[in-house]
């Protein structure tokens, strides 16, 4: 190889890498500062929030957002804020705001998801019928998430969706189905983590919905091995069938609202 | 504030309990007995395009009306059928709980034509000449038949004075009510339309069904039509809708109540819209025939499913409350509303902490005292279509969580079969416990058959003083359960004849005082679900004797307060009483 043309090569390979190096260091430097301007905006929301500036906070939250898209506990906080202001058009400006964000971010698995649950937030202020609809929606964001990135969120949280649904409308298999991927997602985890209870309750609850109690009590007393002290496993074991069924009828009713605050996934992480 | 509602009426529930205890309802059912049985029939939609579609959607029709119309003291049934060609039933009351089918006879069974469905009835004395008139609501325009009273030899006719009367317009009316809304003496007439006014049986757009499930706004609405002298001297009706303030409400009209709801001695409306929100509008109380809305402070805007208005005063406070049924099934949840009546034009739905709240695909409900104890108890009727097992409402989910389904358009929507869709649901009665709670006895009264309720019209029809119920079921039998309560209690029966006012008092308030929480009760003409219930009023009186004071809010708002005297022969026994004039027997 002529001597020019290594140089050439050389000072070309040289140049690329700079260019390169530049190139990643602006990223990181990007990334930085999007986090950085992500981490003062959520911090804003939050103590506009705490004043009790909810549609101040629901402002910052969005700029949060808007700078770090995938961050699972900002959109929460802001959906948690949704449902503090409890309004209807608070809940259309939450739907609203995670739509366009899916449009920008289709490849970012939290944003599907922060938008599947603003629609199970929605669900409580509105008709028998609407709710059905929203229901119905949110799942096929849950379902979209899970196709980006399988997690055990994802298949507790669709699990758990299809588990609302009345038997008659035939989902609970689906549910089952979930909630087990989730069970195994968190069996093959190093550190058990005591969310990790809520697919076995969720599975014994869908097997209470196909009038399997008994099998409903096997997956609650195994996962009481796992988890002894949890008190949702001890409350559903401690009743008679009549009992069950009068506390899970109530538990699922339609349009009740849903806890969709997932802070317990980062509190643990505090302790 | 529920709590608070709650524990007032426990407090004077405790003094109630007992006579309460003593007393357990008790029906015996009769219709074949008594030859008022009869199978109501769906209009068919034959070759026409998504018929079963649209026998779906006018699967009501099933009526009945309560009415003394040759005025021997028997109150009479009129049962109304829906297929075409299908002839309704005038029952004559023979006074022994047997009746005589006189409708052909009388001219007055027809009106299922090819081109309208009949689905509701009402007597009302529109012309105050002492004979009771009859109205049949239809998809189409109503027919108006005037009850010409007895010949020379006592026979009955009726003649068909629609035209005359200027009631000509096309509406798809599922209910009537008839009420003076401006205290001139005259009834008024409100036609609840489910439908806007298409001619589904000569359907020009498939887009005649809800725009939305939980807010449609493109039904029917309601007419409202005041009671005028025409130019031939007679009475007859001129549509109002507009100047009444009803013209905006374009909801899905399923059922209509009248009732002075605030005690102003004006009579107000409840409109118990389907697919969305249920309106309440106050009378202004200016002779005029004119309403403000109050839905939005009065009750708030709901998103349910509304069949069914009847009030009375389940807790005996002095205020009318309302009881509407909805929905409520496995894949539904919506519960119905039993309207406390707080006595500030506000009201809250205490359906859950009464026990009410249940009644699974809800359609007519009324509140009657079944067992004379003093506190009015609740019949309601439920169940949509008892067909065969697979079930239409996992097909029907499929439609309706198609991306951009047109709700509206009949053709989005899958044909039903022999699917069932809340079917075989169990009637309820409901006891009322004398404590702001209900207990739910319909197995123990006897009356919880699993067939398609529709309508209920309540009468006491042998006189006896106990009250009796007519069901009517859609595509199914009739029913006529006779009273047989266990240990019931005392009672007055009261037929109010208005001079200054109208004839029948519709809208008269008694007031009934035994010592204790005062009884009152108004004459309503057609109020709850594809029925009229009788215009006499009935109190139980529980363990009372004793009558302190009645006192008579006559409609056009004057008091009378019944001489001491004539108290005393007022109990057990049905008492006849004319405006002005006190108790004539």
């Amino acid at each position: 190889m002529p001597t020019h043309l290594t140089r050439i090569i050389i000072v070309g390979v040289d140049s690329f890498m700079k260019r390169l190096i530049l190139m990643c260091l602006l990223l990181v430097g990007f990334d930085v500062a999007y986090a950085d301007r992500a981490k003062s905006s959520f911090e804003a929301a939050n103590k506009a929030r705490d004043t009790g500036d909810l549609l101040q906070a629901l402002d910052h939250y969005e700029a949060a957002l808007n700078s770090e898209p995938n961050n699972l506990k900002y959109g929460n906080d802001y959906r948690q804020a949704v449902v503090q202001i409890n309004q209807v058009e608070s809940y259309e400006r939450c739907i609203a705001f995670f739509e366009k964000l899916t449009t920008q971010h289709t490849k970012i698995p939290n944003v599907w998801m922060n938008f599947g649950y603003a629609y199970v937030d929605k669900i409580p202020v509105e008709g028998a019928i609407t709710q059905v609809l929203l229901a119905n929606t949110a799942l096929g964001y849950f379902s979209k998430a899970l196709e980006l990135e399988d997690s055990w969120l994802g298949h507790y949280t669709r699990g758990n969706s299809y588990l609302y649904w009345p038997a008659i409308f035939g989902r609970t298999p689906l549910a089952i189905e979930d909630l087990e991927k989730a069970i195994a997602l968190s069996e093959k985890e190093k550190k058990s983590r005591s969310f990790h209870v809520r697919p076995y309750v969720g599975l014994g609850e869908a097997h209470w919905r196909l009038d399997d109690v008994t099998k409903a009590r096997e997956i609650w007393k195994s996962a009481a091995k796992r988890f002894p002290d949890n008190e949702d496993l001890k409350k559903r074991l401690s009743m008679d069938d009549e009992a069950l069924t009068a506390f899970l009828t109530t538990h699922f009713e339609p349009g009740k609202r849903v806890n969709t605050d997932l802070n317990i996934l980062w509190e643990e992480e505090q302790q | 504030m529920i709590r608070i509602i709650m524990m007032g009426v426990l407090a004077s529930g405790i003094l109630y309990a007992d006579v309460v205890a003593q007393s357990a309802m008790k029906f015996e059912e009769i219709a074949e007995k008594a030859g008022v049985q009869f199978v109501h029939s769906t209009r068919k939609f034959g070759d026409r395009h998504k018929a079963e579609v649209l026998q779906m959607f006018t699967d009501g029709g099933a009526a009945v009306a309560v009415g003394d119309y040759n005025a021997d003291g028997f109150d009479d049934l009129f049962v109304v059928d829906s297929d075409e060609g299908k002839p309704h039933h005038l029952m004559r009351n023979n006074g022994d709980l047997t009746f005589t089918d006189v409708g052909q006879e009388l001219g007055v069974s027809s009106g299922n034509d090819p081109l309208a469905i009949c689905a509701d009835a009402l007597w009302f004395d529109y012309n105050n000449d002492g004979h009771l008139d009859l109205l049949i609501g239809r998809f189409g325009t109503p027919i108006l038949y005037r009850n010409n009273g007895p010949d020379k030899e006592g026979a009955y006719t009726f003649s068909d004075v629609s035209k005359k009367s200027g009631l000509t317009q096309f509406g798809n009316t599922i209910a009537v009510i008839a009420f003076d809304a401006d205290r001139d003496g005259w009834l008024d007439l409100m036609l609840g339309n489910y439908f806007k006014p298409e001619n589904l049986l000569d359907l020009k757009t498939p887009h005649v069904l809800p725009n939305n499930l939980d807010y449609a706004t493109n039904g029917g609405g309601v007419t409202f039509w005041r009671n005028v002298a025409m130019e031939n001297g007679r009475r007859g009706f001129k549509d109002i809708t507009d100047e009444a303030g009803f013209i905006h409400h374009t909801g899905w009209t399923l059922d209509l109540g009248h009732g002075d709801l605030n005690n102003d001695g004006w009579q107000d409306v409840y409109i118990a819209g389907d697919y969305g929100t249920d309106r309440m509008f106050f009378n202004k109380g200016d002779g005029k025939a004119t309403f403000d809305e109050v839905t939005e402070t009065a009750i708030g805007f709901d998103t349910r499913k509304g069949m069914n208005v009847d009030m009375g005063d389940y807790n005996r406070d002095g205020w009318l409350d309302i009881y509407v049924t909805n929905i409520t099934d496995e894949y539904m949840k919506e519960c119905n509303m039993l309207w406390h009546n707080n006595g500030d034009g506000t009201f809250i739905d205490l359906s859950r902490e009464t026990g009410t709240c249940d009644t699974d695909w809800g359609w007519a409900a009324k509140f009657a005292d079944f067992d004379n104890d003093g506190w009015e108890d609740l019949f309601a009727v439920n169940g949509l279509r008892s067909a065969e097992k697979p079930n239409y409402i996992p097909v029907l989910l499929e439609m309706i969580i198609t991306p951009n389904v047109d709700f509206s358009d009949v053709n989005s929507y899958p044909d039903i079969g022999n699917m069932t869709w809340s079917g075989y649901q169990k009637q309820r009665m409901f006891h009322n416990l004398a404590d702001g709670t209900f207990k739910e006895v319909g197995a123990e009264a006897l009356v919880d058959t699993d067939l398609d309720g529709r309508g209920v019209g309540i009468a006491d029809f042998d006189n006896d003083g106990l009250l009796d119920i007519y069901q009517t079921n859609a595509n199914q039998q009739t029913l006529l359960f006779r009273g047989t309560p266990i240990n019931s209690g005392n009672w007055v029966g009261l037929k109010l004849i208005g001079k200054v006012s109208n004839r029948d008092a519709v809208g008269a308030r008694v007031t009934i005082n035994t010592g204790s929480d005062p009884l009152i009760r108004e004459v309503n003409c057609g109020n709850g679900y594809a029925g009229q219930s009788s215009m006499r009023l009935h109190f139980g009186l529980g363990n009372d004797k004793t009558i302190e004071s009645v006192e008579i809010r006559w409609p056009n708002g004057k008091t009378e307060t019944l001489p001491h005297s004539q108290l005393g022969a007022l109990v057990n026994k049905m008492s006849v009483i004319i405006e002005g004039k006190g108790v004539i027997r």
